[in-house]
C-alpha cells in the first residue's frame, strides 16, 4: 500500500514537472520517468502487457524520439508565456485535487465490480481474434500518419 | 460485403502514392473519384436492399477461421454512409481542378481516402472502442489535410485543432473506460443490456458528461467550438467542405446520438441538456457569423449554428424530432459542402476571402453565384429548398413536444441565418463589379460540375422531400427512436 501510494505520488509529481519545466530536455525526461512509474503500477496491478508496452514504447521509444528531435532542432529563443499560465495551472491543479478527494471515494464505492465480459482469453487471442477490427483501424492510423508526414514535409516540386 | 466501405478506400489509399510515381495527375484523379463513385453507387443502390430484412451484421472469416471483424449496417448507418459518399464524391470532383496548384496530388487523395475510410468505419462499428479507433483515423487524416497548404495560418489552425480534438478524444476514451468498467463489455448490444441491469445512476451521469464533452468538442457545439472557426477556413476548400459537411457530423453528432439514444437510452435530463446545448449553439454562432468579414469564417460559424439545429432536433427525442434533425444533418451536409466549394472557387479566382473586397462577381462567375445562392437559401430555410423542410420538421416537432419557446428561438435564428447569408451574397456577388476583378473567369470545369451537382441535389431534394424522407430519413430515425432495443434486440451475434 505504501509502495503503491509512493508510486502514484511520484507519477503525479513527474507528470506535473513535465508540464512545468521550461527546459525541453528535462521535461521529456520527467515524462519518461512518469511513464516508467505508470508501467510499474501496471505490473503491480496484474496488467503485464500494458506495463511492457508503457515502458518499452512510451518510456523508451518516444523518449528517444523526443530527445533526438530536441538535439536536432537546437536552441531557439525562449518562449515567454503569459503570467496567467504561471498561476492558473497550480490553481486548477489544487482545485482538481480537492474535488478528487471529496468526490472520488464515494463515487468509487458505487462502481459495480468489473463484470467478466466476452472479451477474455490470453493476450494474443484478445489482440488477434477478439479485436481484429481495431487492427484494421490501426493500419489506417499508421497509413494516415505516414501520409501526413509525407504531405507536411513535402518539397514543392517544380512540375507541380 | 459491407466491409468494402472501410477496406476499399484504405487499399486505394495505400496504392495511390505508388501510382503517383507513374502518373502525377490523371491516374490519382481517376482512381480516387472512381472509388468514391463506387461507394456511392453501392450505398445508394444496393444498401437499401441489404437492410430490407433488418440490420445486416457481418462477421468475417479469414482462411476458414472466424475472426472478430464485426460490422453492422442499419438504417442510421446506411443513411450516414450515403451522406459521406455523396459529399465526399462532390468534394473529390472539386479537388481535380482545385488541388492542382497544391502539388503532391496522389498524397492528398491518399489522406482524403483514409479520412473517408475512418468515417465509414466509425459509422459501421459495433463496439465502443472501435468507435474511438476510427474516430482517430478520420481525425489524424484531417489534421494533416487542414495544414495541407503549408501556409502559416493553416499550420497554426491545424495545431489548434489537434490540441482541442485530442482533449475531446481523451474524454471519449475516459467515458468508454467507465462504461467498460461498469458492464465488462465494449460491444454496443452487451453494453446497452448491461447498463439496463445495473442501477448506476451517478456513474452513468459521469460517463454521459464525459461523452458530452468529448463529442461536443468534435461536433463543435458552443461552448466547445473554439477550434472550428480557425480550422475550417484555413483548410483547402474541398477539405473545408468535408470537415464542415461530414466530419463534425460523423465524429460528433453520429457517434453521440448512437451512444446516447441506442446504448444509454435518452433520459429526460439528457434530452434537456442536448436541446439546451443545441439552442445555445444555434443562437450564439448565428450572431458570431453575422459579424464576419471572411467568407469562409462566416460559413464556419454557420456550421456551428446549423449543427445546433441538428442536436436540438435529435434532442427532442420524439420520432418526428429525430427525423427532422437527421434530415437537417443531410441537408446541411449538402448545402454547406456546396457553399465551401463555391467559396473555394471565389478564393481561387480572386485570391481573397474578404467579403469587403469582393462585389459584383456574379457578372464574371454566374454559375458560382447561382449555386452559392442555392446553398445559402437552402441553409437559411427558404422554400422550396431542402433546408426549409428539415427546419419545418424540427419546428413542428418542437411545438408538438410542448417546447414553444425553443420553436420560437429556432424560427428567429432562421431569420438571422437568412440575414447573414443575404449579406454574404450581396457583398460577394451582387452590386457593382469591383474593377480589380474585371479579368476574373468562371471556375474550371470540374469545380463547376461539383457545385452544380450539389446545387441540383439541394433543389431536387427540396421538391422530392417526402420521397427522400420516407426512403432514407425515416429508416434512420426509426433506429434512433427505437432506443436501446435497436441494438439489444437485433444486434446479438
Amino acid at each position: 500500500m505504501i509502495l503503491q501510494t509512493a508510486l502514484l505520488i511520484g507519477l503525479v509529481i513527474f507528470s506535473v514537472l513535465a508540464l512545468l519545466l521550461k527546459d525541453l530536455l528535462r521535461s521529456a525526461i520527467s515524462l519518461a520517468l512518469a511513464s516508467l512509474l505508470l508501467g510499474i503500477i501496471f505490473f503491480r496491478m496484474n496488467a503485464p502487457y500494458a506495463g511492457v508496452f508503457e515502458i518499452s514504447v512510451v518510456a523508451g521509444l518516444i523518449t528517444v524520439l523526443f530527445v533526438l528531435t530536441i538535439a536536432l532542432t537546437g536552441k531557439g529563443e525562449a518562449i515567454h508565456e503569459s503570467r496567467l499560465v504561471n498561476w492558473v495551472f497550480p490553481l486548477v491543479f489544487v482545485a482538481f485535487l480537492v474535488i478528487d478527494a471529496l468526490v472520488m471515494k464515494s463515487l468509487l464505492g458505487k462502481v459495480p465490480a468489473l463484470a467478466s465480459g466476452a472479451e477474455s482469453g490470453s493476450f494474443g487471442e484478445v489482440l488477434w481474434k477478439a479485436r481484429t477490427i481495431d487492427l484494421v483501424g490501426q493500419i489506417a492510423v499508421i497509413l494516415a500518419g505516414v501520409f501526413a508526414v509525407l504531405a507536411l514535409f513535402r518539397k514543392r516540386d517544380k512540375n507541380d | 460485403m459491407i466491409i468494402l466501405f472501410v477496406v476499399l478506400p484504405l487499399i486505394v489509399a495505400g496504392i495511390l502514392p505508388l501510382v503517383g510515381k507513374v502518373s502525377r495527375r490523371v491516374l490519382p484523379d481517376l482512381l480516387a473519384n472512381a472509388t468514391l463513385l463506387g461507394l456511392l453507387v453501392y450505398a445508394a443502390v444496393a444498401g437499401r436492399a441489404l437492410i430490407a430484412g433488418g440490420p445486416v451484421l457481418q462477421q468475417l472469416s479469414w482462411l476458414g477461421e472466424a475472426v472478430n471483424l464485426r460490422l453492422a449496417l442499419d438504417g442510421f448507418s446506411l443513411f450516414m454512409l450515403l451522406a459521406i459518399a455523396l459529399v465526399g464524391l462532390a468534394a473529390s470532383l472539386f479537388s481535380i481542378d482545385y488541388m492542382e496548384h497544391y502539388g503532391a496530388k496522389a498524397n492528398y487523395y491518399a489522406l482524403y481516402l483514409v479520412m473517408i475510410a475512418g468515417m465509414n468505419g466509425l459509422v459501421l462499428a459495433t463496439d465502443l472502442f472501435s468507435v474511438y479507433v476510427f474516430l482517430e483515423v478520420a481525425a489524424i487524416a484531417s489534421y494533416a489535410l487542414v495544414a495541407y497548404g503549408l501556409s502559416h495560418d493553416g499550420l497554426e489552425a491545424a495545431f489548434k485543432y489537434l490540441m482541442l480534438s485530442v482533449v475531446g478524444s481523451a474524454f471519449i476514451v475516459a467515458a468508454i473506460a467507465v462504461v467498460f468498467g461498469m458492464t465488462g463489455s465494449l460491444d454496443f448490444a452487451a453494453a446497452a443490456a448491461g447498463l439496463q441491469e445495473l442501477n448506476a445512476g451517478p456513474v452513468l451521469a459521469i460517463a454521459s458528461a464525459f461523452f458530452l464533452l468529448g463529442f461536443g468538442l468534435k461536433a463543435a457545439l458552443v461552448p466547445f467550438h473554439a477550434w472550428l472557426p480557425d480550422a475550417h477556413p484555413s483548410a483547402p476548400a474541398p477539405i473545408s467542405a468535408v470537415l464542415s459537411g461530414l466530419l463534425i457530423k460523423v465524429s460528433g453528432v453520429y457517434a453521440m446520438t448512437r451512444i446516447f439514444l441506442n446504448i444509454f437510452g435518452l433520459t429526460p435530463a439528457l434530452s434537456t441538456v442536448l436541446m439546451g446545448l443545441g439552442a445555445i449553439s444555434m443562437v450564439i454562432a448565428a450572431f458570431l457569423a453575422l459579424g464576419q468579414k471572411d467568407m469562409k469564417r462566416m460559413l464556419a460559424y454557420s456550421s456551428i449554428s446549423q449543427v445546433g439545429y441538428v442536436v436540438l432536433g435529435i434532442g427532442i427525442g420524439t420520432p418526428l424530432g429525430i427525423a427532422g434533425g437527421l434530415f437537417h444533418l443531410f441537408n446541411h451536409a449538402l448545402a454547406k459542402g456546396l457553399l465551401f466549394l463555391t467559396s473555394g472557387s471565389v478564393q481561387q479566382a480572386t485570391g481573397t476571402r474578404n467579403l469587403d473586397e469582393m462585389g459584383g462577381l456574379a457578372k464574371r462567375m454566374p454559375v458560382t453565384a447561382a449555386t452559392n445562392l442555392v446553398g445559402a437559401l437552402s441553409i437559411a430555410g427558404v422554400p422550396p429548398l431542402n433546408g426549409f423542410w428539415s427546419k419545418l420538421l424540427i419546428i413542428v416537432a418542437l411545438v408538438q413536444a410542448g417546447h414553444p419557446v425553443f420553436a420560437v428561438i429556432a424560427v428567429l435564428t432562421s431569420v438571422l441565418t437568412l440575414w447573414y447569408y443575404l449579406l454574404m451574397q450581396r457583398k460577394a456577388f451582387f452590386g457593382k463589379l469591383n474593377e480589380k476583378w474585371a479579368a476574373v473567369k468562371e471556375a474550371p470545369f470540374w469545380m463547376t460540375v461539383a457545385t452544380v451537382l450539389l446545387a441540383l441535389l439541394c433543389v431536387g431534394i427540396g421538391i422530392l422531400f417526402s420521397t427522400t424522407v420516407s426512403t432514407w430519413i425515416q429508416p434512420a430515425a426509426d433506429v434512433l427512436a427505437d432506443g436501446i432495443h435497436a441494438v439489444t434486440g437485433s444486434w446479438g451475434f
